[in-house]
């Protein structure tokens, strides 16, 4: 006879583990410190390209007034102020970043804990059987 | 209405049946659709902006992830964008880096809407997505319908000034690319459109979550009259272009789009509403459950009573 409950635990198991369920144990392989510290290092990359593709644009834009002023220009304090504005803008990416991948990481944890209670519920139900 | 119902769970049933056909033909469809709106809107690579080129890529895309469409038309947006102007390529990648690197890291599902944007723009029915997204997401996906806009806006205005951009063949680098990025940033019009669908999301969304009878129905006649509200305000306040009409019948459109997605995602019985109130050691509880509007479909089967009659062979 075909147990219905074990059956509906499994398709249940199977569609987790075929979808979210791959993305929550890859995230959950990692310590929680691993990860953010991977997700933040990620994100300061991302947006350092970004920062450094504008500010591309930003010279391009305006290059005959960069080559017109750039030996009058007192170049360290430029330099300074577009360190602090880099600082800025990472620091608080970052920080969005660590909120949203904690939040995601604590919701992964969750998930496998129900998805390991119902390994063990279909391990009690085999071993009823037997 | 039963034979509506019907025709939904008929629907149902067969997409249900059929997903793993569907599935490439929906993807090698919206691949292709895409395709073929960016080569007949830009098309200035005239080496890709060929039928079987098209095809192939869009086979493609049909066995490949969703985000492989969305990957493959910024690469043929480039593409023509390139063959127009250095600069104009220029201005097209680094936005759709921004985009890829800071903000579709956090909501990878959303990429589609920054597809679907453009061309419902194209169609002259944008104002139906923020409806039904309000419906159907979360409020952050607001970010993915303003980037969408943007992103139709920008390839817009390369669009309709490309005679311009040629024009300025001759002068500077730093010339061409200082008029596109200044059109780009004047545009009242994107600003104000932009502004509004993120309105309308958030004000749908918000009102779709209300522990109120029908609220599906209030959130969508609301979210269109925000939208009409705050897209004419933004026009007088900031002196845009947008087009009243275009508002207004748009919004009465994208209403109807959204009570169609609320007949298909969200059909309740209200008139049978239970209200029932328990408490365990902890807690009071007071649940509120609305009944689903279900019809099962009927099992037809036919009985023959009679004995068929033999066929005599002719000999």
């Amino acid at each position: 006879m075909i147990n219905e409950e074990k059956v509906i635990l499994m398709t249940h198991m199977q569609a987790y583990e075929d979808h979210a369920g791959k993305k929550d144990i890859a995230v959950a392989n990692y310590f929680r410190s691993d990860y953010l510290g991977y997700q933040v290092l990620k994100a300061i990359l991302a947006m350092t390209i970004v920062l450094a593709m504008l500010f591309g644009c930003y010279v391009l834009y305006d290059i005959e007034f960069f080559m017109k002023n750039i030996y009058q220009m007192d170049l360290l304090e430029y330099i300074k102020g577009l360190a602090k504005d880099y600082v800025t803008i990472v620091v608080a990416y970052a920080v969005l970043t660590y909120v949203v991948y904690t939040i995601r990481y604590a919701k992964a944890k969750k998930h496998l804990k129900k998805y390991y209670g119902d390994l063990k519920k279909l391990s009690a139900m085999y071993s009823k059987e037997d | 209405m039963t034979q509506i119902l019907l025709l939904k769970e008929t629907i149902k049933t067969f997409i249900g049946r059929y997903e793993v056909y569907l599935k490439p033909l929906g993807k090698f469809l919206l691949a292709l659709i895409a395709l073929l709106m960016i080569n007949s809107s830009t098309g200035y690579m005239t080496k890709i902006d060929t039928f079987s080129i098209v095809l192939i890529v869009a086979l493609m895309c049909s066995f490949m992830p969703v985000n492989f469409i969305i990957v493959c038309a910024a690469g043929f947006i480039l593409l023509h964008c390139y063959a127009l102007s250095m600069e104009c390529a220029l201005v097209v990648l680094v936005l759709f880096m921004i985009l890829a690197l800071l903000y579709f890291r956090f909501a990878p599902k959303d990429t589609l809407i920054v597809l679907l944007m453009p061309m419902l723009f194209a169609m002259k029915l944008p104002y139906i997505m923020p409806i039904c997204v309000g419906l159907l997401l979360t409020p952050a996906s607001a970010i993915s319908i303003a980037c969408g806009t943007v992103v139709y806006y920008v390839l817009h205005y390369i669009t309709e000034n490309a005679e311009a951009i040629s024009a300025l063949e001759a002068e500077s680098m730093s010339g061409r690319f200082r008029y596109i990025v200044d059109g780009l940033l004047d545009n009242k019009t994107m600003v104000v459109i932009a502004a509004t669908f993120i309105i309308t999301v958030i004000v749908v969304h918000v009102i779709r979550r209300l522990p109120i009878d029908h609220c599906w129905t209030i959130a969508i006649v609301l979210g269109a009259i925000v939208q009409i509200v705050v897209a004419l305000l933004g026009n007088l306040m900031l002196d845009a272009s947008v087009s009243i009409l275009g508002v207004v019948l748009g919004s009465v459109v994208g209403a109807l789009a959204g009570m169609l997605v609320e007949f298909l995602a969200f059909h309740v019985d209200y008139t049978r509403t239970e209200t029932v109130q328990f408490e365990d050691d902890e807690y009071y509880y007071y649940v509120k459950a609305v009944p689903k509007v279900v019809v099962s479909q009927t099992d037809k089967t036919v009985k023959k009573i009679n004995a068929q009659k033999k066929k005599k062979k002719r000999k």
